[in-house]
């Protein structure tokens, strides 16, 4: 007889969900029995194969997943992608574009999908949008408000690679770096180089910053991708057993 | 939150408020001209979207894919942007800036839907509050009189069909626009409407605020010949620059 193979499916427990701030009306938040984990980190630190593997490891044990990322909603990516192409708007304007991008995502796929029972695994969420208009002069209890919309993920790992390594990783993969990820539009130096440095060291302190509001889990991304995997898991498995 | 005038802009808005139908835009047309014809500075800022807020919130309303939230967020976005690339820079220049609407009609028809006062009036923090704001003050009967007569066809998220009041556009519409001058009324006190009685003659109407207008603006220093020494000013701009978003 062929060894049977171990059905062991654990149902994620139900713990206490919050908004941040006032929330979306209309939202019953008994209703969400799904989880939602956030992945963050700059273009480099291994955000997708981190989720994808999530997604692999997660599906393999049963439990159903969606993914969400910034400047995927059907309501304004297209128009966001332009914005950026011609930088063309102010500050206040580019940033309420962005949340009514991230609000139609909550919306429209992460709180049907809570509902459903789902596991929501997020590239990116309020902090990177908050750290990005932080670091250009943003009123910070403005934003908190803004953001107030946003439900409390149940874990947000930050995956924290040195901008030294980012480089390094980013050369390796394209030829350039890109114009807002070198923080261009700051003014910080006609240098993308020094820029890139400049910007991404100001961005991580500003993560830095906000760990012990927000209580994320800083992952030490210069490890192999294997290593950080097993913390995800580890760390995804007590968020299922509600802890 | 503070008025143009406080922190020191040399420029003013005033801002017309008010139902659909009230009125209202027939009245800010007719302070343009008398103002233009005294030779001021002035501007009309019409509520046209740019091509790219336009181009979102046209296909949110077609495809009827905005919530309370996203309908909010996207007339926010709308705003911001005429008001960091039109108004403000306008109104640094010295122009009196007539407005069509602002911020106000936000706060009733976003609360109406059902979104939390306090949020949407955080959101709009960043802009400075109106020198003079005239409320137009309408019947409902009359002001949904004027509307409804020629049975227009009633947009979708205007006539609120989003809250399911009614499965009647046309009565929807009266139910909301009610709910609308409800906020409106409340708010009245509280940011110094100028309430006018909409439901007077059109001449009437323009007489007062020809009149308010005069007494509260120094509109001498309007004039489009008169050159100011522009080194002062510039700099305390500067500083008020800095200061001036959300107070």
């Amino acid at each position: 007889m062929r060894a049977v193979v171990k059905n062991h499916i654990v149902v994620p427990r139900r713990t206490d969900r919050r908004f941040y701030g006032y929330g979306i009306p209309g939202v019953d938040l008994e209703q969400l029995a799904g989880k939602l984990i956030v992945v963050e980190g700059a273009d480099g630190s291994g955000r997708s194969t981190q989720i994808a593997r999530l997604v692999e490891w997660l599906e393999g044990t049963g439990h159903a997943t969606v993914q969400v990322g910034l400047k995927r909603s059907t309501l304004v990516s297209e128009e966001l992608e332009k914005a950026q192409e011609g930088n063309i708007l102010s500050r206040t304007t580019l940033s309420l574009f962005y949340a009514t991008d991230f609000a139609d995502q909550v919306e429209n796929i992460i709180l049907p999908a809570l509902k459903a029972g789902f596991v929501v695994l997020a590239d990116r969420y309020i902090y990177t949008l908050m750290a990005r208009d932080i670091v250009r002069g943003m009123d910070q209890a403005w934003l908190k408000n803004l953001y107030g919309i946003a439900l409390e993920p149940d874990a947000v790992f930050y995956l924290n690679v040195p901008p030294e390594e980012l480089v390094q990783r980013t050369f390796a993969k394209n030829a350039a770096l890109d114009y807002w990820e070198s923080g261009m539009d700051l003014g910080f130096s006609r240098d993308m180089f020094d820029s890139f440095m400049k910007y991404q060291t100001t961005i991580q302190n500003t993560f830095r910053g906000m760990q012990t509001t927000y209580g994320f889990t800083i992952v030490d991304g210069m490890r192999s991708a294997d290593a950080i995997n097993a913390e995800l898991q580890k760390k995804t498995n007590a968020v299922l057993a509600g802890k | 939150m503070k008025t143009f005038a406080e922190l020191n802009f040399p420029g003013r808005l005033i801002a017309v408020e008010g139902l659909d139908g009230s009125g209202k835009s027939t009245q800010i047309y007719l302070l343009k001209r008398w103002l233009e014809l005294q030779g001021l500075k002035v501007y009309l800022s019409e509520w046209n979207s740019s091509e790219l807020v336009k181009t979102a919130t046209s296909k949110g309303k077609k495809r009827e894919l905005l919530t309370p939230t996203t309908f909010s967020l996207i007339h926010a976005t709308d705003f911001a942007d005429r008001y960091e690339r039109h108004l403000v820079p306008l109104l640094r220049a010295g122009f009196i800036v007539l407005c069509d609407r602002y911020i106000f009609t936000a706060f009733a028809r976003d609360v109406v839907r059902g979104c939390p006062p306090e949020w949407v009036r955080g959101l709009y923090s960043f802009a400075a509050l109106p020198d003079l704001t005239f409320f137009f003050k309408s019947d409902l009967e009359v002001s949904l009189k004027r509307i409804l007569e020629g049975r227009p066809q009633l947009k979708y998220f205007e006539a609120g069909m989003d809250l399911h009041l009614s499965s009647d556009p046309y009565e929807s519409f009266r139910i909301f626009q009610g709910r609308i001058l409800e906020q409106y009324l409340a708010m009245s006190t509280e940011f110094n409407f100028l309430v006018i009685d909409a439901n007077q003659a059109v001449e009437t109407q323009q007489a007062v605020v020809r009149e308010l207008v005069t007494q509260r603006v120094s509109l001498a220093n309007f004039n489009r010949d008169e050159r100011r020494p522009a080194k002062p000013a510039a700099e305390s701009l500067k500083k008020n620059k800095a200061e001036a978003p959300r107070q």
